[in-house]
């Protein structure tokens, strides 16, 4: 048990687990002791000083779009985003209750909503009171800068205007050959123009120190907005979760059209003539619409959490479109020079560009394809796939794909030449006296032998297509997380940096996994010992 | 006409103006159930014999014939035992067998298959090892697996490349016995090189001594007349084994010491000159 | 993996139960083998007391729903063709009218759900519009237009709705603004007279180009508003900003200040980074500057033309004339959208505004900062941190019959594209009245609106119906010059810089 758990974990690339089994089994405890404190206690700490480091120094950068958020802001970031999601999925999954569960709810909704009329109210005092205080704050701290201002200003446009005055007097007075007082008069307008300067600059000083009084943060104000707006966006999402579960309900909805169409019908059985026709027209009517109302559903908008799949679904399909490109080509130029010299300035032509290029390219090029994407089968065909379906995929997700692709297919394409190229002579001699087939050589043999270089390339091709595959989505605005960053970076919103950074912990994240996963797939198909590199 | 026939086979590597000749005229005749051993020093161009009599290498001139046909690619009739294994080491134990025998049986039924396989490995005593990957293997275990799978081929001629210069002395002792017996019981034509003369006399018919390369070629032939089981224990004092084992070893020797005095003459010779005295005058003027 | 297997599981159900309901509900009237089937009921009687007294739920909710919408006169049906749509937006405030449409369920009463997706500029927007990417979505006025000419994309894109009035402004780096105040002294002021003209930008460009250099100004799109109204400002001062050529289609030929392109959500980091020294967009986007204390807004547009038209709603004539019934439901809920947003009290003050920049502050929406949005949406707009004047015009979605598709400012369009050079040919005055008359739309506007008239959701006046699609003449532009739609010749001809017929 203790060997396979062992081993498990030495396959997953978890090795820093390792002594903590070995600990629970009582083997060695102070050499595992030592061992987790290096392997697990000591990145725990390296962590932790990080983020102290980060908290502190965070709040002294000040930027003019706001400050470098610090942990605690961008945790806070990361819950909002989740209460976002999970808010939406509750609009979503309330256009769809019906009957009792509707109705339960309803009266939870209404409820919570009678108890935050009375928050608000308070909220908005505050509000009004920090910003008052604020106000009154600012201004004292102003008020003297501003007198100064003033009086400055004042001093130094009259001292402006007597030297202006004195020099045109002079200037009237200056003989006509006297080079030297000419030269000396010159000297006297340059020492004006440069204590003019200097007068300016003395008043630009005061102005931007008004400037930073005023935009200095007021905590008690930013609390209290903070708190005015935490209960306005539950009221706005309270309101439109009781719309949801009422008159905008969807069984509801039918419930009344359904009402409506039998009147209808027990009015048409009656009926004659044109009112007749008229009658049957609206009934017809009436169906197809209680059809697409049966099948509506909410339109909900894209959250992180259904960006970050959907570019994983991205990253993918990117990844299988380049690797059943890169490991055939890989293979043909391994088994064949000539192949592989034929290949070698593509290769070396095209591995080079940036997907900031490929992209337009690719977007051009699938746009050719599929010019409606409404009426498209291929659209229609993903569209109707049951894990995939509900991600929409368009034209631009096919291109981030394919942008994907083209970059990360490289190093699969490369490793797997080198695997098939450097087999072990005595492997294909072993093909050669059971006289093996060419298909039997090449899966039998040729591919078994280099998949672990093979699953080298396909490790770091994920790696790089992960990259590659937030800038594609930020330039081809295909839901994803790149999506998420620029929709964030173009918000310019307070607490937009925050955001910001909470996808850097999630691209990473990710990122680790894919990576981990890799290993694993790796250390599963390596024959020998020799463990993969981390 | 023998069953295996070499017929002034020659073989070089590299260009023209830097060839190397590996082989040259060598001949030799094996019959059919007879088990020889090619004995010689290392890079004599024993690995390459072996190759050729495979068909894994075509001569440059002469002929290498089995039953009268010329070779000209290599078969599973012609079972080879490598010296470094060759097994394929994301295969286990029973894949590696079972690779051959698909290829070599197509038509065998799966469940016939299966029990063909296991007879193999039990006859190699790798049984409970079926399914290691190679690299779990001992030495030993590996060059069992090696002689399982070719085996398995049921070839008409088992060629064995230093099959066991790669193994301790104990585990080493204990295939040739194995070896042996499995000869013993199912008997084939089997040409083994080796640079072991013990290991030759204790289980060949014949020992054919290669002389050292380059140009290397098959020396005079011993015949060992020695009893059939042969069993080391009592071998060592038998007069006639010690007799073949001194014989065998002295001309090897010898054509070792011929070679080697053939080759003096490339010896270059390094030019009589005298260092110069790179330091400055006053450096010398002081010290 | 939880919230993807919760929203997976959510949309598995959620599709499945509308259907189960249904059998349930018809499983009294006829025979109900292929899921779906609307039968008549087999007889009068039992018709009559099917409706009557049926058992199961979820018709018992229909008697007893309080919250079944009680409206006076039915709702005319309209036989959607599509009833789930996605529209685009750029992130600016006047799309308010598309996310409250949304987010205030008007849609949604007309049968429709709505996707509404940010766009990352307004030629993506255009060309997601045109490849079909999108059914429609949030334009600048210029854009149909240009589309329908051919200038840039080609495609036939057309308009029944305009969105709104005024909203943008013209902000400049804080050096500029200091340089200003120095070349006029009534600048410094912290409250300073407004309209402020480029004069005072003029020696600055002058000094700029005697250096060797060119101001570099940044709006959101050839064709857009911005464009027209950051080369009006600056021609009204004598300041030539560049005609566009055959050669030229960057708008630089002549120029003494350089325009440039830069998506809105993108100025006031562009700004920062030197690489403009003023822009012309819409809100948020010149508060933010003033919040982020990067640039000062020297004017508005509504100092540069009185209500001048803004944004439309843009389809492609593709798609409205496969989706007519579809159109006209859009069309009623944007009507009813614009109505919310000028909602007033008694007073006269805007009583929604608030929420709509709520709503808007949404980080799927606008996404800035409720603070800066509400400024400009409550009729407020911050010209300095200490110089906050009221201005309750600067938005208008409803008032002024602004919603309609007007001809004459498709025509102004039209003669401001012939005066900077991006028509390049000298067009009749007709083809004015022709070309608007293919973009806009006002029939089916009247439609829509007549339908919400009926259904008592608008008033009668609130649509001007006899008239002949342009407005009155008026001179209220920044340099006092009459725009009559009727005779763009004669417009174009008034100007002192810019192409004469």
């Amino acid at each position: 048990m203790k060997y396979k758990l062992i081993k498990a974990i030495d396959v997953a690339g978890l090795t820093f687990l390792t002594p903590v089994v070995r600990l629970c089994y009582g083997e060695e405890p102070k050499k595992q002791l030592q061992e987790i404190g290096r392997f697990i206690v000591v990145p725990l700490i390296a962590f932790a000083v990080f983020v102290g480091l980060w908290g502190a120094i965070a709040p002294r950068h000040k930027t003019k779009s706001g400050e470098v958020p610090t942990p605690l802001v961008v945790w806070d970031a990361a819950s909002s985003i989740w209460r976002f999601h999970d808010r939406e999925a509750d609009k979503e999954d309330a256009y769809g209750l019906s009957g009792k569960t509707r109705e339960q709810k309803l009266a939870i909704v209404e409820k919570r909503l009678s108890q935050l009329e009375p928050l608000e109210t308070l909220a908005n005092q505050h509000v009004k009171e920090a910003n008052a205080a604020r106000t009154t704050s600012v201004e004292e701290l102003v008020g003297p800068i501003l007198t100064q201002y003033e009086k400055l200003d004042a001093e130094f446009s009259a001292a402006q205007t007597e030297r202006e005055a004195a020099l045109k007097r002079d200037a009237g007075l200056l003989a006509s050959a006297d080079r030297a007082a000419r030269e000396a008069y010159l000297q006297r307008v340059r020492d004006h123009a440069a204590k003019t300067e200097a007068e300016r600059e003395q008043l630009k000083e005061l102005k931007a120190e008004e400037t930073a009084i005023r935009a200095e943060k007021f905590p008690q104000l930013v609390n209290a907005l903070k708190a005015q707006t935490r209960i306005a966006e539950e009221r706005q999402y309270l309101g439109k979760l009781s719309e949801q579960l009422g008159h905008g309900n969807r069984t509801l909805k039918l419930d009344e059209q359904m009402a409506q169409l039998r009147a209808d019908q027990v009015t048409f059985l009656s009926a004659e003539g044109d009112a007749a026709f008229m009658l049957a027209q609206r009934i017809v009517r009436q169906e197809a619409r209680i059809q697409k109302t049966s099948e509506s559903t909410y339109a909900k908008p894209w959250t992180l959490p259904m960006q970050i799949y959907r570019s994983l679904a991205c990253v993918f399909a990117g990844f299988l479109i380049g690797s059943a490109i890169a490991i055939p080509i890989g293979v043909l130029c391994g088994l064949s020079k000539t192949f592989m010299a034929a290949m070698t300035p593509f290769i070396a032509l095209f591995k080079p560009v940036s997907p900031i290029v490929w992209l337009p390219i690719a977007l051009i090029i699938v746009g050719g394809f599929i010019p409606d994407p409404d009426k498209h089968w291929l659209i229609d065909f993903l569209a109707n796939l049951p894990l995939l379906g509900w991600m929409k995929i368009n034209p631009a997700f096919i291109a981030s794909a394919i942008t994907v692709a083209l970059c990360s297919l490289w190093a699969t394409m490369t490793n797997t030449a080198l695997g098939v190229a450097s087999i072990d002579k005595d492997h294909l001699n072993v093909a050669r006296v059971l006289r093996l087939g060419f298909k039997d050589r090449l899966f039998k043999i040729v591919i078994p032998s280099s998949l672990p270089l093979i699953f080298a390339g396909l490790r770091i091709s994920l790696g790089v297509g992960w990259m590659v595959l937030i800038a594609a989505e930020l330039l081809s605005s295909s839901e994803g997380i790149g999506k998420f960053v620029w929709d964030q970076f173009n918000n310019g919103a307070s607490d937009s940096f925050a955001k910001m950074m909470v996808v850097v912990f999630v691209v990473g994240l990710i990122g680790l996994v894919l990576d981990r996963i890799m290993i694993v797939f790796q250390r599963l198909v390596s024959f020998d010992d020799a463990a993969a590199a981390i | 006409m023998a069953f295996i026939e070499l017929d002034n086979v020659s073989l070089g590597f590299g260009p023209d103006g830097d060839r190397t000749e590996v082989l040259t005229d060598v001949c030799l005749e094996v019959e059919e159930n007879e088990f020889v051993a090619v004995i010689g020093f290392s890079g004599s161009g024993k690995s390459t014999l072996i190759a050729l009599l495979a068909g894994l290498l075509l001569p440059d001139s002469g002929e290498v014939r089995i039953h009268g046909k010329v070779q000209t690619e290599p078969g599973p009739d012609r079972g080879i035992m490598f010296q470094n294994y060759s097994l394929l080491p994301w295969l286990s134990v029973y894949g590696n067998i079972e690779l051959a025998v698909k290829q070599v049986f197509p038509e065998m039924k799966t469940a016939e298959r299966k029990q063909y396989i296991q007879r193999y490995i039990d006859m190699v005593n790798l049984t409970g090892a079926e399914w290691k990957k190679p690299h779990e293997l001992s030495g030993g275990m590996r060059q069992r697996l090696s002689l399982a799978r070719t085996l398995s081929m049921q070839p008409e001629v088992l060629l064995l490349d230093e099959p066991l210069s790669a193994l301790d002395a104990l585990t080493r002792s204990q295939l040739q016995d194995e070896i042996t017996r499995i000869w013993e019981e199912d008997r084939r034509t089997v040409v083994m090189i080796t640079n072991d003369v013990d290991e030759a006399v204790l289980m060949a018919d014949r020992i054919v001594p290669l002389t050292p390369g380059p140009n290397a070629t098959l020396g005079q032939s011993f015949e060992v007349t020695l009893e059939r089981p042969r069993d080391r224990t009592t071998l060592n004092f038998n007069p006639d084994f010690k007799h073949l084992r001194n014989e065998v070893t002295e001309y090897m020797l010898d054509i070792n010491r011929e070679a080697k005095e053939l080759r003096v003459a490339d010896a270059i010779e390094l030019p009589d000159i005298q260092p110069i005295d790179l330091t400055t005058p006053s450096g010398r003027m002081a010290s | 993996m939880k919230p993807f297997l919760h929203h997976l599981l959510a949309s598995t159900r959620l599709s499945l139960l509308p259907v189960l309901l249904l059998i349930g509900a018809l499983s009294g009237c006829g025979s109900s083998d292929s899921g779906l089937v609307l039968d008549l009921p087999d007889d009068l009687s039992v018709a009559a007391a099917e409706s009557g007294t049926t058992e199961d739920a979820a018709s018992e909710s229909v008697t007893e729903s309080p919250e079944a919408p009680a409206t006076a006169a039915p709702k005319t049906l309209l036989n959607l063709e599509k009833d789930e749509l996605k529209f685009g937006f750029i992130k600016l405030t006047d799309c308010a009218p598309i996310v409250i449409a949304r987010e205030k369920g008007f849609f949604a009463d007309e049968g429709l759900q709505v996707e509404v997706i940010a766009q990352p500029n307004w030629k993506t927007l255009l060309d997601n519009v045109i490849n079909g990417e999108l059914d429609g979505a949030h334009m600048l006025s210029g854009q149909p237009i240009a589309a329908t000419i051919g200038f840039g994309t080609k495609a036939h894109v057309i308009t029944a709705f305009t969105m709104d009035l005024n909203g943008n402004g013209i902000t400049v780096s804080n050096s500029v603004w200091e340089q200003m105040q120095q070349h006029d002294e009534n600048l410094k002021s912290p409250t300073p007279k407004h309209p402020i003209t480029a004069d005072a930008l003029k020696p600055i460009v002058q000094e700029k180009l005697a250096s060797g250099e060119k101001l570099q100004m940044g709006m959101v799109f050839p064709v857009s508003t911005h464009n027209y109204e950051l080369r009006y400002w600056l021609a009204a001062a004598g300041i030539n900003p560049g005609f566009y050529t055959k050669t030229d289609i960057g708008g630089r030929t002549d120029a003494e200040v350089e325009l440039s392109v830069t998506p809105p959500p993108m100025m006031p980091a562009t700004l920062e980074a030197g690489n403009i020294q003023g822009y012309c967009v819409g809100e948020p986007w010149n508060q933010q500057a003033v919040a982020k204390g990067i640039g000062v807004p020297v004017t508005t547009n509504y100092d540069i033309w009185k209500n001048n038209p803004e944004k439309v709603f843009g389809v492609t004539k593709k798609w409205a004339d496969e989706n007519p019934n579809t159109h006209l439901a859009v069309v009623k809920a944007l009507i009813r959208a614009g109505q919310w947003l000028d909602e007033t009290n008694a007073a006269g003050d805007l009583i929604n505004r608030e929420e709509a920049a709520r709503i808007l502050s949404r980080p799927d929406y606008v996404g800035a900062d409720y603070d800066v949005i509400k400024n400009s949406m409550t009729g407020f707009f911050f010209f300095q941190k200490t110089d906050k004047r009221p201005m309750p015009d600067f938005n208008v979605f409803f008032k002024y019959h602004c919603t309609y598709p007007w001809y004459s400012d498709g025509v102004w369009f039209l003669t401001q594209m012939r005066r900077w050079g991006q028509i390049t040919e000298p067009k009749p005055a007709e083809w004015y009245d022709e070309t608007a008359k293919q973009v806009y739309r006002p029939d089916i506007y009247k439609q829509a609106a007549r339908m919400l008239v009926s259904e008592g959701l608008l008033a009668e006046s609130d649509v001007p119906w006899e008239t002949d699609g342009y407005k009155e003449p008026t001179s209220d532009f920044i340099d006092g010059v009459l725009y009559d739609g009727h005779d763009p010749i004669g417009y174009l001809n008034s100007h002192k810089i810019g192409n004469k017929d």
